[in-house]
């Protein structure tokens, strides 16, 4: 049944194309007969002019004519497109640390502490027959196997092997673009894009650790389990959640453009699948917040100088412009909900570390209904030298949060490990939890199997999760999540866990030991499952822009000012224990932008220089609780808290020029992304445009986010993975 | 047989007089303008060597002849050095045609009224700007100096009514050639420009509520795929000493935004030699340039009639010859111009300004330019840009206004860089992708909302 909906979607979107191409094609004919509007031809009675060949290079004259023109005059067409191969190479010995075989734990020995369930984890098991516990040592101690004498702490390697990918990203895009007149005042744009990708990286592959645990078996199989989907984007109950796309695990093709598009006089309507873009700033996302990002492809580490041009995910959407007076533009929207999209598990610049399994919920909640809107206006308006604009936009914010969610996967804790030996551990809570006797340790009196109660829990007894305590607390600094209080409310949160001997923990030595005695009874790894939902807020801003007057070809003559901000009381962030109860926070968003032009040559065209800064009050760039932020590897044996949180807010600074050469041949750009808290992005770049046909484009990009203090306290060492070589070649037609 | 009047040199040495003089009128044997006002043949203003290019050039070269680099000699100080240097080293042809006579063959009929009907009215205020003497308000219409005899009259005909339309919209073709002879870029775009002052027609030389804008001007790309959607808008005060506004749309960005307005002299996209400040020969303010001085009165070869192809190409498009790969230059026709003004002036609000000089060539009765050309820093010439203007007239077929007068406009321009040897070449076509359309008036709509807001330059980007 899915494959036949798919296969309809498929051909109604090439349907959909052929329509339009053919329609185009139909349309053409040669030279131009008819007359402006605005002005008459005449040609006497007994003339005979002639029509000589034009350029013998020009073209054509690319205008659409024939039977279209005989119902509307102004009938018109545009086709064009490129094609453009992009291959990014690795500079940097390393994969993506989020990815399996990036995982800075693979291959490394790690030894694991269980500790004591009956005295709160605060000790660790030397050994079974020194159980203070006489039910769960006669327990243990019945075990086939078991002698009473071997010790519980043990040393674990992730199963999984490294890579080193030479290639980041390689990938053929395809862009068509139809432009249809079919009045003065109505129009339609369609823009298809077509992405593919061969694959062929050293990728993990969920089917290689189909032996180990019983193999991967939560989450989307299309997502999780097998070789790294790189397109797809699928949710919980739909796989197809972006209108107007299609997309298998090697290509996608869709429209970022389809809309027509309604003037008259001071009025114009845009109704279709559409991006929105808006404000000043350039990639600090300040006033422009119509769109979430599309993070598939090349992540945010594209060419800068595109900003965001790839990444804005289009929405089925009704905008209205109206420009009030010469001074004043109105422009209001109202959308369809459509969230930011994340690279998938395993792909190059996926964000989440794989030992999460992520459960959408935007269908599941509903989100995904047409009556779930985004809207907003913004005024703008432009006075001499002075500029401002205002906005008010109540919408879902489109990155979502995420908090642990049961995972549904009934799967017992193996009471012997994939390699024949026996896992004491998970034989004991297998024997406590045996689905038949109530577990005498469980007050509650509950009685179901470990997988049972695993299954309603946010934990999967599953290859490719986290394996140690040190793995845990490494990886929850890393994506700015508290390692101590994430771990209680993955607990508190599942009353089911309670039968399985699971216990907040007082401290991070408790919280280390009870982490150990988990991978351990789950003969592995445990992959947390965490639920991404989406809420509404309000955004409230404003931008006031003013040119500067100085002395002629001065540095502060033509000095383009702009300070933009942002209030959203209320923000729902994801909390850094990924607790059911979200964090709000009101948070401010502002950023101040300095552009300039100048002339250092006479040779040279003026070179475009742009300073950025940007205050956070409450998040990072990415969106992420500043609560999240000072995580580290350890923490003192009494610690409660894993996250001290960023004091004062996030800052960043962007610089970036452009600088031209002469005709526009070749360009140099060059833009830097600067944390305050020690990490550099930096990215130097040329373009080559010898013709009109072909463009070649090269970039570097420089992460680095260990430059000082802790990386965990700036954004940049998120992608630090990623130092890269990247080279496009276009072809337009 | 032809009588002279006067010794062969007389007109040459009466132009030099006259501008050593300094403030002289336009004519030679007899002040112009009473002649073009009464309609009457402008070439009795002139002896016969400067109506007559086969007495200048004492036989060499008549009407009906091709410049070559054959003969190209015998008129070389009638065309700029750029041309010379195309005609003579690049394989360039030139076509000499019959010299207008009739001036009113030269002007949009409104326009030429206008002229006529202000002649006199117009003075520069305190601040340098042209005001209309009687009440002090921007200028009412027209050549505000129709015979300038300053530097600053003279380009004040230039700055205050680009196209002679109070609204127009191009559609232009651009073929950029590179040193090699082949295109290497060809550029599909829009340009409008609306007066909001200085206007012609019947509703009053002001649009409402606008007496401190000069004009509003857009300029957008419709092919290639890579550029199209590029758009400019640039708001022109009046006060002549303030630089425009200037937003810009670029497909990469999405959006609106704002950009400086000082800088001129940059291409736009890749190949185009182009610049904004290029424009009509006074792409910027005029008072943002000074030292504004006549440097010459003399003859000149220059393209203002039957060079538009309306009846021989559909899309007005124009046959080609000419350098390596013979495409370098288009087909044109010229003609013997009795007296243009030599106009000098330098960029002095623009201290880091590429170019240090331009030298523009005025037909002193339209006072519009026909040739033009700028220096480096270092004195040395840099680029011409070489337009062709006419009667939209070609052979039977005739395109005309709403009232029935054949339509004045330019029909193509070629910008030679003759450092990097790069041409940039556009014609005004009927038609470019996007189904744009030329066209000289607003044809009823709200040309203002349409092409020259904010909102408009958001539309035409089409993101």
């Amino acid at each position: 049944m899915e494959k036949n909906t798919a296969r309809v979607r498929v051909y109604s979107s090439f349907g959909i194309l052929v329509l339009l191409v053919g329609t185009a094609v139909y349309a053409q004919d040669e030279g131009a007969s008819s007359s402006t509007p605005e002005s008459t031809v005449e040609t006497s009675a007994d003339s005979t002019p002639t029509t000589t060949s034009a350029n013998a290079d020009s073209d054509s004259t690319s205008s659409g004519r024939g039977f279209f023109r005989g119902l509307m005059p102004e009938f018109d067409f545009t086709f064009s497109g490129f094609i453009r191969p992009e291959t990014a190479l690795s500079t940097r010995n390393a994969d993506d640390p989020d990815n399996e075989r990036g995982n800075v734990y693979d291959g490394v020995a790690i030894t694991r502490h269980p500790g004591d369930p009956l005295t709160g984890y605060g000790s660790a098991l030397p050994a079974l027959n020194a159980l203070p516990a006489p039910v769960l040592n006669t327990i243990l101690a019945a075990s086939p196997g078991v002698n009473g004498q071997i010790p519980l702490t043990n040393t674990v390697t992730r199963p999984i092997a490294p890579s080193n990918n030479v290639f980041n990203y390689h990938i053929l895009r395809a862009e068509l673009e139809l432009g249809m007149k079919f009045t003065s005042d109505l129009s339609l744009t369609a823009r298809l894009r077509a992405i593919g990708d061969p694959g062929d990286y050293s990728d993990f592959n969920a089917g290689s650790v189909a032996g180990l645990q019983g193999g991967i078996q939560g989450g989307l199989p299309e997502i999780y389990g097998g070789a790294p989907n790189l397109f797809q984007y699928h949710v919980q109950g739909d796989k197809h959640p972006n209108p107007l796309e299609i997309a298998g695990p090697n290509y996608m093709v869709y429209f970022p453009a389809l809309f027509l598009d309604y003037n008259h006089g001071p009025l114009d309507v845009r109704l279709g699948n559409q991006q929105i873009a808006w404000g000043q700033a350039i990639f600090f996302r300040v006033l422009d917040v119509p769109d979430g990002l599309d993070l598939r492809r090349h992540s945010i580490l594209d060419y800068a100088s595109e900003e965001f041009s790839d990444k804005r995910v289009p929405a089925p959407a009704l905008r209205v412009n109206y420009q009030i007076n010469d001074d004043i533009i109105a422009d209001g929207y109202v959308q369809k909900f459509q969230p930011t999209v994340l690279g998938n598990p395993n792909t190059t610049y996926n964000l989440v570390p794989d030992q999460f399994t992520i459960q959408d919920m935007y269908h599941t909640d509903g989100d995904d209904k047409w009556n779930k809107l985004s809207y907003g206006l913004r005024l703008r308006g432009t006075f001499g030298q002075f500029g401002a604009q205002l906005i008010a936009v109540r919408r879902y914010n489109p990155d979502g949060v995420f908090r642990w969610t049961a995972t549904n996967v009934n799967k017992n804790l193996p009471s012997v490990n994939s390699d024949g030996s026996v896992n004491e551990l998970g034989a004991a809570e297998n024997g406590l939890n045996n689905g038949v006797t109530p577990n005498p340790l469980d007050p509650t009196g509950e009685i179901g199997t470990t997988g049972q109660l695993l299954a309603q829990s946010a934990f999967e007894a599953s290859p490719g999760g986290v394996y140690s305590a040190d793995e845990w607390f490494h990886y929850a600094a890393r994506v700015r999540l508290d390692g101590i209080r994430g771990l209680n409310k993955g607990i508190t949160d599942f009353p089911s866990t309670g039968p399985l001997l699971a216990m907040p923990a007082a401290n991070f030595a408790a919280a280390h030991n009870e982490l150990d005695t988990f991978f351990t009874a789950a003969g592995g790894s445990l992959r947390g499952h965490v639920a991404r939902e989406y809420f509404q807020e309000t955004n409230l801003g404003g931008g006031v822009s003013y040119i500067t007057e100085g002395e002629p070809g001065s540095i502060l003559d033509q000095l383009i000012i702009n300070l933009e901000a942002t209030y959203t009381p209320g923000r729902v962030f994801t909390s850094p224990d990924l607790g059911k109860d979200f964090l709000k926070q009101d948070n401010l968003v502002a950023a101040l932008v300095m552009e300039k032009y100048q002339r250092f040559s006479q040779s040279f065209p003026a070179t475009y220089m742009v300073l950025q800064y940007m205050h956070r009050t409450k998040d990072d760039l990415l969106g992420r609780s500043l609560q999240g932020y000072g995580g580290r590897d350890t923490y003192s044996d009494d610690a409660t808290t894993a996250t001290p949180g960023l004091k004062g807010g996030s800052n960043y600074v962007v610089f970036a020029f452009q600088q031209p050469f002469p005709n526009l041949v070749w360009r140099a750009d060059f833009a830097m992304l600067f944390d305050p808290q020690g990490g550099i992005l930096m990215q130097p770049a040329v373009r080559w445009k010898p013709n009109g046909s072909y463009t070649v484009e090269a970039f570097y990009n420089y992460l680095n986010g260990r430059l000082y203090g802790n990386p965990n306290n700036n954004v940049i060492s998120t992608f630090d993975y990623a130092n890269e070589v990247t080279v496009r070649f276009s072809y337009q037609f | 047989m032809h009588i002279k009047k006067f010794d062969f040199n007389y007109g040459r040495r009466a132009l030099l007089e006259k501008t050593l003089k300094g403030a002289a009128g336009a004519g030679v044997l007899a002040p112009l303008w009473p002649l073009i006002a009464n309609g009457a043949d402008t070439t009795k203003a002139y002896p016969d060597e400067l109506t007559s290019i086969e007495m200048y050039t004492k036989g060499k070269v008549k009407v009906g002849d091709v410049l070559t680099s054959a003969n190209v000699d015998a008129v070389k100080d009638l065309l700029d050095p750029i041309a010379y240097h195309q005609v003579k080293e690049m394989g360039r042809k030139i076509t000499i045609i019959a010299p207008t006579k009739d001036a009113s063959k030269l002007f949009q009929a409104p326009y030429l009224e206008a002229t006529l009907r202000n002649k006199g009215k117009a003075k520069f205020d305190a601040d340098g700007n042209i005001v209309n003497s009687a009440d002090g308000k921007p200028w009412i219409g027209g050549n505000p100096f129709p015979d300038a005899k300053t530097g600053n009259e003279a380009i004040s005909n230039l700055t205050l009514s680009w196209g002679r339309h109070d609204f127009s919209i191009y559609a232009i073709r651009d073929w950029d050639i590179a040193p090699t002879g082949e295109t290497a870029y060809q550029y599909d775009f829009v340009w409008a420009e609306l007066n909001a002052t200085a206007r012609t027609g019947k509703d009053g030389p002001y649009l409402p509520g606008k007496n401190d804008i000069l004009r509003y001007q857009s300029v957008w790309f419709t092919s290639p795929q890579d550029t199209a959607g590029t758009s400019f808008l640039n708001t022109w005060y009046y006060d002549q000493r303030k630089f425009p506004d200037l937003i810009g749309y670029l497909p990469a960005f999405r959006r609106v935004r704002t950009f400086p307005a000082n800088q001129r002299f940059e291409p736009l996209v890749s190949g185009v030699t182009i610049f904004l400040s290029d424009a009509w020969a006074a792409g910027d303010p005029m008072l943002t340039w000074g030292d504004y001085k006549i440097v010459e009165r003399k003859p000149h070869l220059g393209s203002i009639s039957q060079n538009w192809y309306g009846g021989r190409n559909a899309n007005w498009e124009k046959p080609v010859h000419g350098g390596p790969k013979g495409q370098t230059f288009f087909d044109s026709s010229v003609e013997l111009i009795p007296e243009v003004l030599v106009l000098e002036a330098e960029p002095t609000g623009y201290p880091r300004a590429p170019v240090g000089k331009k030298r523009v060539y005025i037909d002193v009765r339209n006072s519009m330019f026909v040739a033009y050309i700028t220096f480096d820093r270092r004195g040395e010439m840099w680029k011409s840009f070489e337009p062709a203007f006419g009667q939209y007239i070609d052979g039977n077929t005739v395109m005309k206004d709403k009232a029935g007068n054949p339509i004045w406009s330019w029909t193509h321009v070629m910008t030679h860089d003759i450092q990097s040897n790069r041409m940039s070449r556009i014609v005004q076509a009927k038609e470019v992708t996007g189904g744009y359309k030329s066209a000289y008036d607003d044809g009823g709509q709200d040309v203002y909302s349409k092409y020259l807001t904010n909102q408009a330059i958001q539309r035409l980007g089409v993101g």
